[in-house]
């Protein structure tokens, strides 16, 4: 590891970035899984394609 | 030992710190025994307060501060956009990314500060709707990281040095971050405005 590369900013560039995106990636997916669950329930079943919803 | 590890790693030390402090507040449920404290405040911004009246009574006042408030969201976005995807390597390619960095701040600062200004002024006009929403408060805690982020974070770093001494994973995973927590800034804002 180059020290001149990672340094304090560096590192708490990464590691603050990998954290957030983990968080957000998280938060989103289970919105994207909750919203499906509740259309399944609503509709019987979740189909991207041939969606009784569309008319 | 702990006092060279807390000169030469401050960012990290800071950070260490916060996420350890997020566990614990997590662990010993503060969030949950603070929250029914703070809905006496919330009531009083949207009833008592004069920032709640005038959004209220007048409808036209209250559109005005939003439009303003959503134009400065636009040029928060617009900022954003410009500085990640420029350290993406996607747009710009001809101007240096340290002069898009520092100019696209500037800017970015003061549309911050009107976007919380005229934002309180918004909230306050639905605060008792507001306080129940989730998305509230989600929006909250990814305005504040993201604040955080860009002030702390990814601005001393690129202020710090040339981009060209800078990892190129390190610039692209700190522009998909910024990307990512202002997006979900602006989609739980409009996620409030259609709740």
């Amino acid at each position: 590891m180059n020290n001149s590369k990672w340094d304090d900013k560096t590192i708490a560039a990464a590691s603050s970035s990998v954290i957030i995106l983990g968080a957000l990636l998280y938060y989103w997916v289970g919105e994207v899984q909750s919203t499906v669950e509740l259309l399944e329930l609503a509709y019987g079943s979740f189909k991207f394609f041939n969606n009784p919803m569309i008319f | 030992m702990l006092s060279n590890f807390l000169s030469n790693y401050r960012s990290v030390a800071g950070l260490i710190f916060v996420v350890l402090a997020v566990a614990l507040v997590e662990l010993f449920e503060v969030r949950a025994s603070v929250y029914p404290s703070l809905l006496p405040f919330f009531e009083w911004l949207k009833y008592s307060s004069w920032i709640g009246y005038l959004g209220i009574t007048f409808g036209s006042v209250y559109a005005t501060v939003q439009a303003v408030h959503l134009i400065s969201m636009a040029i928060i976005g617009g900022t954003v956009l410009v500085t990640d995807l420029r350290l993406l390597g996607v747009l710009l390619k001809d101007i240096p990314s340290e002069t898009i960095t520092k100019g696209t701040h500037q800017c970015f600062k003061y549309s911050l500060s009107v976007a919380i200004a005229t934002g309180i002024f918004c909230a306050a006009g639905v605060a008792d709707k507001v306080y129940y929403m989730p998305v509230f408060w989600i929006k909250m805690l990814a305005l504040l990281v993201g604040s955080c982020f860009m002030f702390f974070i990814k601005q001393p770093l690129l202020n710090s040095r040339s981009h060209s001494e800078i990892d190129p994973w390190i610039l692209r995973i700190l522009a998909v971050a910024s990307i990512t927590i202002w997006f979900t800034v602006a989609a739980t804002g409009r996620w409030i405005g259609f709740s």
